[in-house]
Protein backbone atom coordinates (compact mmCIF):
# COMPACT_ATOMS: atom_id res chain seq x y z
CA UNK A 1 0.00 0.00 0.00
CA UNK A 2 1.41 3.40 -0.94
CA UNK A 3 1.60 6.26 1.52
CA UNK A 4 -1.06 8.11 -0.50
CA UNK A 5 -3.46 5.18 -0.23
CA UNK A 6 -2.76 4.92 3.47
CA UNK A 7 -3.33 8.64 4.00
CA UNK A 8 -6.56 8.50 2.03
CA UNK A 9 -7.86 5.57 4.12
CA UNK A 10 -6.88 7.34 7.32
CA UNK A 11 -8.67 10.49 6.19
CA UNK A 12 -11.87 8.50 5.61
CA UNK A 13 -11.56 7.00 9.10
CA UNK A 14 -11.07 10.27 10.97
CA UNK A 15 -13.64 12.32 9.03
CA UNK A 16 -16.71 11.43 11.17
CA UNK A 17 -14.90 12.60 14.34
CA UNK A 18 -13.51 15.89 13.01
CA UNK A 19 -15.02 19.02 14.56
CA UNK A 20 -12.93 21.50 12.60
CA UNK A 21 -13.78 20.77 8.95
CA UNK A 22 -11.30 23.37 7.73
CA UNK A 23 -8.41 21.32 9.12
CA UNK A 24 -9.58 18.40 7.00
CA UNK A 25 -9.35 20.33 3.72
CA UNK A 26 -5.71 21.17 4.44
CA UNK A 27 -4.80 17.73 5.82
CA UNK A 28 -1.07 16.93 5.75
CA UNK A 29 1.23 14.54 7.61
CA UNK A 30 1.76 17.24 10.21
CA UNK A 31 -1.94 17.57 11.02
CA UNK A 32 -2.61 17.11 14.74
CA UNK A 33 -5.86 15.28 15.56
CA UNK A 34 -6.68 17.36 18.62
CA UNK A 35 -5.09 20.75 17.90
CA UNK A 36 -5.90 21.01 14.19
CA UNK A 37 -8.96 18.82 13.71
CA UNK A 38 -10.46 19.26 17.19
CA UNK A 39 -11.22 15.57 17.50
CA UNK A 40 -12.58 14.93 20.99
CA UNK A 41 -10.03 12.98 23.02
CA UNK A 42 -12.58 10.25 23.83
CA UNK A 43 -13.08 9.78 20.07
CA UNK A 44 -9.38 9.02 19.54
CA UNK A 45 -10.22 5.53 20.83
CA UNK A 46 -12.71 5.21 17.97
CA UNK A 47 -10.03 6.26 15.49
CA UNK A 48 -7.73 3.56 16.90
CA UNK A 49 -10.50 0.91 16.75
CA UNK A 50 -11.46 1.92 13.20
CA UNK A 51 -7.81 1.72 12.13
CA UNK A 52 -7.61 -1.79 13.64
CA UNK A 53 -10.71 -2.88 11.71
CA UNK A 54 -9.74 -1.24 8.41
CA UNK A 55 -6.18 -2.60 8.30
CA UNK A 56 -6.80 -5.81 10.26
CA UNK A 57 -4.05 -5.01 12.76
CA UNK A 58 -3.86 -4.82 16.54
CA UNK A 59 -2.72 -1.60 18.15
CA UNK A 60 -1.18 -2.06 21.58
CA UNK A 61 -1.08 0.65 24.25
CA UNK A 62 2.46 1.62 23.43
CA UNK A 63 1.54 2.38 19.83
CA UNK A 64 -1.77 4.02 20.73
CA UNK A 65 0.11 6.54 22.90
CA UNK A 66 1.69 8.05 19.80
CA UNK A 67 -1.42 8.35 17.65
CA UNK A 68 -2.00 12.08 18.05
CA UNK A 69 -0.96 13.13 14.54
CA UNK A 70 -1.39 11.88 10.98
CA UNK A 71 2.34 11.24 10.69
CA UNK A 72 2.58 9.17 13.88
CA UNK A 73 -0.54 7.18 12.98
CA UNK A 74 0.79 6.34 9.53
CA UNK A 75 4.08 5.20 11.11
CA UNK A 76 2.17 2.94 13.53
CA UNK A 77 0.03 1.47 10.72
CA UNK A 78 3.05 0.84 8.48
CA UNK A 79 4.90 -0.79 11.35
CA UNK A 80 1.98 -3.09 12.21
CA UNK A 81 1.36 -3.99 8.55
CA UNK A 82 5.04 -4.85 8.10
CA UNK A 83 5.04 -7.22 11.06
CA UNK A 84 1.82 -8.98 10.01
CA UNK B 1 0.21 20.93 40.11
CA UNK B 2 -3.38 20.82 39.01
CA UNK B 3 -5.59 19.57 36.15
CA UNK B 4 -9.30 19.43 35.36
CA UNK B 5 -11.69 17.82 32.89
CA UNK B 6 -15.40 18.12 32.16
CA UNK B 7 -17.73 15.75 30.29
CA UNK B 8 -21.02 17.03 28.89
CA UNK B 9 -23.14 13.90 29.46
CA UNK B 10 -25.70 14.76 26.79
CA UNK B 11 -23.01 15.26 24.15
CA UNK B 12 -21.09 12.17 25.31
CA UNK B 13 -24.21 10.09 24.58
CA UNK B 14 -24.16 11.01 20.91
CA UNK B 15 -20.41 11.47 20.50
CA UNK B 16 -19.17 8.22 22.02
CA UNK B 17 -20.45 4.68 21.79
CA UNK B 18 -18.58 3.41 24.84
CA UNK B 19 -20.26 0.01 24.55
CA UNK B 20 -18.57 -0.54 21.21
CA UNK B 21 -16.48 -3.73 21.19
CA UNK B 22 -12.95 -3.02 22.41
CA UNK B 23 -13.62 0.61 23.41
CA UNK B 24 -13.54 0.22 27.19
CA UNK B 25 -10.60 -2.21 27.03
CA UNK B 26 -8.46 0.45 25.36
CA UNK B 27 -9.12 3.02 28.09
CA UNK B 28 -9.80 1.20 31.35
CA UNK B 29 -7.92 -1.38 33.36
CA UNK B 30 -9.63 -4.68 34.26
CA UNK B 31 -10.34 -3.39 37.76
CA UNK B 32 -11.89 -0.19 36.42
CA UNK B 33 -14.05 -2.15 33.97
CA UNK B 34 -15.23 -4.43 36.74
CA UNK B 35 -16.06 -1.46 38.95
CA UNK B 36 -17.95 0.25 36.11
CA UNK B 37 -20.14 -2.79 35.48
CA UNK B 38 -20.89 -3.48 39.14
CA UNK B 39 -21.50 0.16 40.08
CA UNK B 40 -25.14 0.13 38.99
CA UNK B 41 -24.51 3.37 37.05
CA UNK B 42 -22.10 2.20 34.37
CA UNK B 43 -22.28 5.20 32.07
CA UNK B 44 -21.75 7.87 34.75
CA UNK B 45 -19.06 5.74 36.39
CA UNK B 46 -17.22 5.44 33.09
CA UNK B 47 -17.26 9.20 32.51
CA UNK B 48 -16.16 9.78 36.08
CA UNK B 49 -13.11 7.55 35.54
CA UNK B 50 -12.48 9.18 32.17
CA UNK B 51 -12.53 12.72 33.60
CA UNK B 52 -10.31 11.61 36.52
CA UNK B 53 -7.81 10.18 34.04
CA UNK B 54 -7.85 13.31 31.87
CA UNK B 55 -7.54 15.66 34.85
CA UNK B 56 -4.66 13.61 36.33
CA UNK B 57 -3.01 13.43 32.90
CA UNK B 58 -3.01 17.24 32.70
CA UNK B 59 -1.62 17.64 36.23
CA UNK B 60 1.07 15.02 35.52
CA UNK B 61 2.00 16.49 32.14
CA UNK B 62 2.29 19.99 33.60
CA UNK B 63 4.26 18.82 36.60
CA UNK B 64 7.02 17.30 34.48
CA UNK B 65 6.51 19.28 31.24
CA UNK B 66 5.93 16.02 29.37
CA UNK B 67 5.26 15.77 25.65
CA UNK B 68 1.71 14.79 24.76
CA UNK B 69 0.72 11.13 24.79
CA UNK B 70 -2.55 9.27 24.43
CA UNK B 71 -2.31 6.81 27.28
CA UNK B 72 -5.50 6.89 29.37
CA UNK B 73 -5.04 3.29 30.47
CA UNK B 74 -1.80 4.15 32.27
CA UNK B 75 -3.76 6.41 34.61
CA UNK B 76 -5.31 3.97 37.04
CA UNK B 77 -8.30 5.13 39.06
CA UNK B 78 -9.49 3.87 42.40
CA UNK B 79 -13.10 4.20 43.57
CA UNK B 80 -11.83 6.46 46.37
CA UNK B 81 -10.67 9.06 43.83
CA UNK B 82 -6.95 8.40 43.62
CA UNK B 83 -5.24 8.15 40.25
CA UNK B 84 -1.93 6.30 39.92
CA UNK B 85 0.52 6.71 37.04
CA UNK B 86 3.98 5.13 37.09
CA UNK B 87 5.26 5.87 40.61
CA UNK B 88 3.09 8.94 41.15
CA UNK B 89 -0.36 9.49 42.53
CA UNK B 90 -2.94 12.26 42.28
CA UNK B 91 -5.93 13.14 44.41
CA UNK B 92 -9.11 13.87 42.51
CA UNK B 93 -12.46 15.43 43.34
CA UNK B 94 -15.42 14.78 41.08
CA UNK B 95 -18.69 16.66 40.88
CA UNK B 96 -21.50 14.66 39.31
CA UNK B 97 -24.56 16.49 38.02
CA UNK B 98 -27.35 15.33 35.73
CA UNK B 99 -25.79 17.40 32.93
CA UNK B 100 -22.07 16.90 33.44
CA UNK B 101 -19.25 15.14 35.28
CA UNK B 102 -16.38 17.38 36.39
CA UNK B 103 -13.07 16.26 37.93
CA UNK B 104 -10.13 18.14 39.42
CA UNK B 105 -6.80 16.38 40.03
CA UNK B 106 -3.88 17.62 42.11
CA UNK B 107 -0.60 16.43 43.52
CA UNK B 108 -1.48 17.28 47.11
CA UNK B 109 -4.08 19.26 48.99
CA UNK B 110 -3.79 22.70 47.43
CA UNK B 111 -6.00 25.72 47.82
CA UNK B 112 -7.79 26.19 44.56
CA UNK B 113 -10.59 28.10 42.90
CA UNK B 114 -12.76 26.34 40.38
CA UNK B 115 -16.00 27.12 38.58
CA UNK B 116 -18.14 25.45 35.94
CA UNK B 117 -19.97 27.54 33.32
CA UNK B 118 -22.60 26.85 30.72
CA UNK B 119 -22.78 28.42 27.27
CA UNK B 120 -23.56 31.92 28.53
CA UNK B 121 -20.15 32.37 30.17
CA UNK B 122 -16.61 31.71 29.12
CA UNK B 123 -14.33 29.94 31.61
CA UNK B 124 -11.25 31.55 30.09
CA UNK B 125 -12.39 35.14 30.69
CA UNK B 126 -13.69 34.18 34.15
CA UNK B 127 -10.27 32.75 34.95
CA UNK B 128 -8.71 36.03 33.93
CA UNK B 129 -11.12 37.88 36.23
CA UNK B 130 -10.26 35.56 39.12
CA UNK B 131 -6.50 36.01 38.68
CA UNK B 132 -7.02 39.76 38.36
CA UNK B 133 -8.99 39.88 41.63
CA UNK B 134 -6.73 37.57 43.63
CA UNK B 135 -3.46 39.17 42.57
CA UNK B 136 -4.93 42.67 42.35
CA UNK B 137 -3.73 43.20 38.79
CA UNK B 138 -5.60 44.84 35.94
CA UNK B 139 -7.07 42.06 33.78
CA UNK B 140 -5.84 43.74 30.57
CA UNK B 141 -2.28 42.84 31.65
CA UNK B 142 -3.07 39.10 31.85
CA UNK B 143 -2.58 36.89 28.79
CA UNK B 144 -2.62 33.13 28.25
CA UNK B 145 -0.43 31.23 25.81
CA UNK B 146 0.65 27.60 25.45
CA UNK B 147 4.15 26.15 25.38
CA UNK B 148 5.33 23.61 22.79
CA UNK B 149 3.81 20.76 24.82
CA UNK B 150 0.42 22.49 24.83
CA UNK B 151 0.67 23.46 28.48
CA UNK B 152 -0.98 26.81 29.31
CA UNK B 153 1.19 29.68 30.53
CA UNK B 154 0.09 32.87 32.26
CA UNK B 155 1.74 36.12 31.28
CA UNK B 156 1.38 39.17 33.46
CA UNK B 157 2.62 42.35 31.87
CA UNK B 158 4.69 40.27 29.37
CA UNK B 159 6.30 38.12 32.10
CA UNK B 160 5.49 34.43 32.57
CA UNK B 161 4.38 33.63 36.10
CA UNK B 162 4.15 30.19 37.67
CA UNK B 163 0.48 29.67 38.36
CA UNK B 164 -0.92 26.14 38.35
CA UNK B 165 -4.12 26.26 36.32
CA UNK B 166 -6.21 24.19 33.94
CA UNK B 167 -9.08 24.86 31.54
CA UNK B 168 -11.53 22.37 30.07
CA UNK B 169 -14.57 22.49 27.82
CA UNK B 170 -16.90 19.93 26.32
CA UNK B 171 -20.21 20.63 24.61
CA UNK B 172 -22.20 23.18 26.58
CA UNK B 173 -19.86 23.31 29.56
CA UNK B 174 -16.51 24.81 30.41
CA UNK B 175 -14.56 25.11 33.65
CA UNK B 176 -11.36 26.43 35.11
CA UNK B 177 -9.29 25.59 38.13
CA UNK B 178 -6.46 27.70 39.46
CA UNK B 179 -4.26 27.24 42.50
CA UNK B 180 -3.79 30.74 43.84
Amino acid sequence: MTKEELLSKLKTIITPYVQNEEGLTTLTEDTDFIKDLEINSANLVDVVLDVEDEFDIEIDNESMEKMLTVKASIAVIEDKLASK
Amino acid sequence: MIGNDIVDLQLAKTQSNWQRRGWLQKICTKQEQQYIFTSGKAEVQLWQFWSMKEAAYKAHQRRFNLSRRYNPKNFQCTPKGEVYVDDYSYKTFTEIQNEYVYSIAMTSNEDYHSSVYDKTMNACSKLKETISEKLNIDSSLIHFTKNSNGIPLVHIDQKVIQLPLSLTHHGTYSAFVVSI
